[in-house]
């Protein structure tokens, strides 16, 4: 036995867990700073009036109302645009079309469309649906926002429905049951929680997202609800007013990104609250 | 009526203190002809002829990769879920041969059920995982179908464990439990074969004990097919057993005759243990 050899990799190990929980921590000091920066900012601007008020011009009290009210509007409607669109593909890549060739080529175009810089999202929405109609409006943020829904909802279903192993759709397959039953009521009832999770990742990713917005959805500084006229959204408020040279305008920045961060994680934590619990029983 | 079938064929059980024998009783449930199996242009299996007699227990025996498990997945057409899989031959089933295309194969995997190696229940409750297969194929009122999931539960020894906490999930069950459950699933659909695919492979020696002895009791009701890597077993619950080496059936013939007096010698090799 040469201990050189085994003293050799004991240091190469300890070296190699000493730079991941290196990384580790520079990961979550990243995040831990985020979060204290977006608490100690936003939180003290947080009061009814945000949620009642609509954006101030500068200088005067406000809230965003019409921005939360947009959001949720344009988020609500992507989501149910792009979720049935993305389970139906990602279950035919994964059950039907698994050994095809046209699966290949969906899959690649869909990863390119998942790394797709938004921007490019928002300006082919400004082509084909903007410029037609001939002004901004809330549906077309929706639509911009469900595109980017799509890819990731089709990859995760996919991936989510390639885990549930075989034996199980021969199991369903062998007391005679047709593949789409097997797919409703097997493969869909093991893959349920990844794929909630892809669908809450989907829309965690588009509640932050600005870019598509700006060429599609706008902005407005009054309250609508009017999916055929320009409408308001945190993310583009944010955009606007932390960037501008007004105090008061960037406090409400804050909060409104303290908004949107709070949102995604207790969407995150009923989710897994959810799927953990159905699990269990 | 002649007076010549008025006489009993054979010697009443009475009068011997046997169940009559008679060979002539032996009916083909499945006939299979001349299969050919391809997994895209390699042959697994080689002209296998071979009769599979209704309620009797058929062993298919041989050395891993001797296509046991390929001749056991064409009986209810499990390779149809893959690409590139193909049969050609004959396997007569209730005078259709069940590899020609446009079959209906749901309708035929009903009547021929499979038990897996792994147990491999649905993700869903225990009374569900039964009443699922069954109201596939049949409307019945909550109290016969309540009736059905107990005889089935029953029927695969399983019963007395589980009538408990038939809402807890499938999956919440031991292995050889799970495995029950499996062939309580298939039992409920009412199927005419049952082919068991290495069926204990993953299972204690007790839970094995219970897998075999149900099988034994199932073969009043059905025609069982298994495939097993355990000679004893082949041995300990079969009727018939067939040997194959290399996608070809070596020999075929009644259980103990295939074990205590095999003609051909690659037979007498592997029960013997010196290859497989």
């Amino acid at each position: 036995m040469d201990l050189a050899i085994y003293n050799s990799r004991r240091r190469r190990n300890v070296v190699a867990t000493a730079a991941s929980y290196g990384a580790t921590g520079v990961g979550l000091a990243g995040l831990a700073m985020i979060l204290i920066v977006l608490f100690w900012e936003g939180f003290s601007g947080l009061s009814l009036a945000v949620f009642t008020e609509m954006t101030p011009p500068p200088g005067s009290a406000g809230g965003l109302l019409n921005a939360i009210v947009g959001s949720i509007l344009m988020t609500v409607i992507a989501i149910a645009i792009g979720m049935p669109i993305g389970m139906l593909a990602g279950t035919y890549l994964a059950e039907y079309g698994r050994h095809d060739k046209v699966s290949s080529v969906v899959r690649f175009i869909n990863d390119i469309l998942l790394s797709a810089p938004s921007i490019v999202v928002g300006l082919f929405i400004y082509e084909v649906m903007v410029v037609p109609m001939g002004h901004f409006s809330g549906i077309a943020g929706a639509v911009a926002l469900s595109v980017i829904v799509i890819p990731v909802v089709v990859r995760t279903t996919e991936d989510m429905l390639m885990l549930v192993p075989n034996t199980l759709r021969e199991a369903a397959a062998s007391i005679g049951l047709p593949r789409s039953l097997m797919i409703r009521h097997i493969a869909y009832r093991a893959a349920r929680s990844g794929i909630i999770t892809g669908i809450l990742l989907a829309v965690a990713r588009i509640s932050g997202e600005t870019a598509p917005l700006l060429f599609t959805a706008l902005n407005n500084q009054f309250y609508s609800h009017n999916l055929n006229a320009p409408m308001s959204s945190l993310p583009v408020v944010i955009f606007q007013f932390a960037l501008s040279p007004y105090e008061d305008w960037q406090k409400l920045a804050w909060t409104g990104a303290l908004i949107i961060t709070i949102s995604v994680l207790v969407l995150s934590i009923l989710a897994r609250a959810l799927t953990g619990t159905r699990k269990a029983s | 009526m002649s007076i010549a079938t008025a006489i009993p064929a054979t010697i009443p059980a009475a009068v011997t203190g046997h169940p009559p024998v008679d060979p002539s009783a032996l009916r083909d449930k499945v006939a299979i002809r001349n299969l050919e199996f391809f997994y895209g242009q390699s042959k697994a299996l080689k002209g296998i002829t071979l009769p599979l007699y209704e309620n009797k227990v058929t062993a298919f025996i041989g050395p891993s990769g001797c296509g046991k498990s390929t001749l056991l997945r064409v009986l209810n057409r499990m390779y149809d879920l893959y690409p590139n899989q193909h049969a050609e031959g004959q396997v007569q089933f209730d005078g259709i041969n069940i590899v020609e295309p446009g079959l209906d194969l749901n309708l035929l995997r009903a009547r021929i059920g499979m038990v897996f190696q792994k147990p491999t229940p649905f993700p869903m409750s225990i009374y569900e995982n039964i009443a699922f297969g069954i109201r596939l194929y049949e409307k019945l009122s909550k109290r016969d179908l309540d009736q059905r999931v107990e005889q089935s539960l029953r029927r695969a020894a399983l019963w007395d464990e589980v009538k408990d906490k038939l809402n807890a999930n499938g999956l919440s069950l031991s292995g050889g439990q799970q495995q029950r459950l499996c062939i309580a699933r298939t039992v409920a659909v009412r199927p005419e074969v049952i082919l068991f695919d290495e069926p204990c492979s993953a299972l204690d020696p007790i839970s094995t004990a219970k897998i075999e002895e149900l099988i034994f009791e199932l073969k009043e009701d059905y025609t069982i097919v298994i495939v097993t890597h355990n000679m004893q077993q082949a041995a300990r619950v079969s009727d018939y057993t067939a040997f194959m080496y290399l996608g070809e059936l070596v020999e075929f013939g009644p259980t103990d005759k295939i074990f205590t007096s095999p003609t051909d010698r690659r037979t007498q090799d592997y029960i013997t243990g010196r290859f497989g």
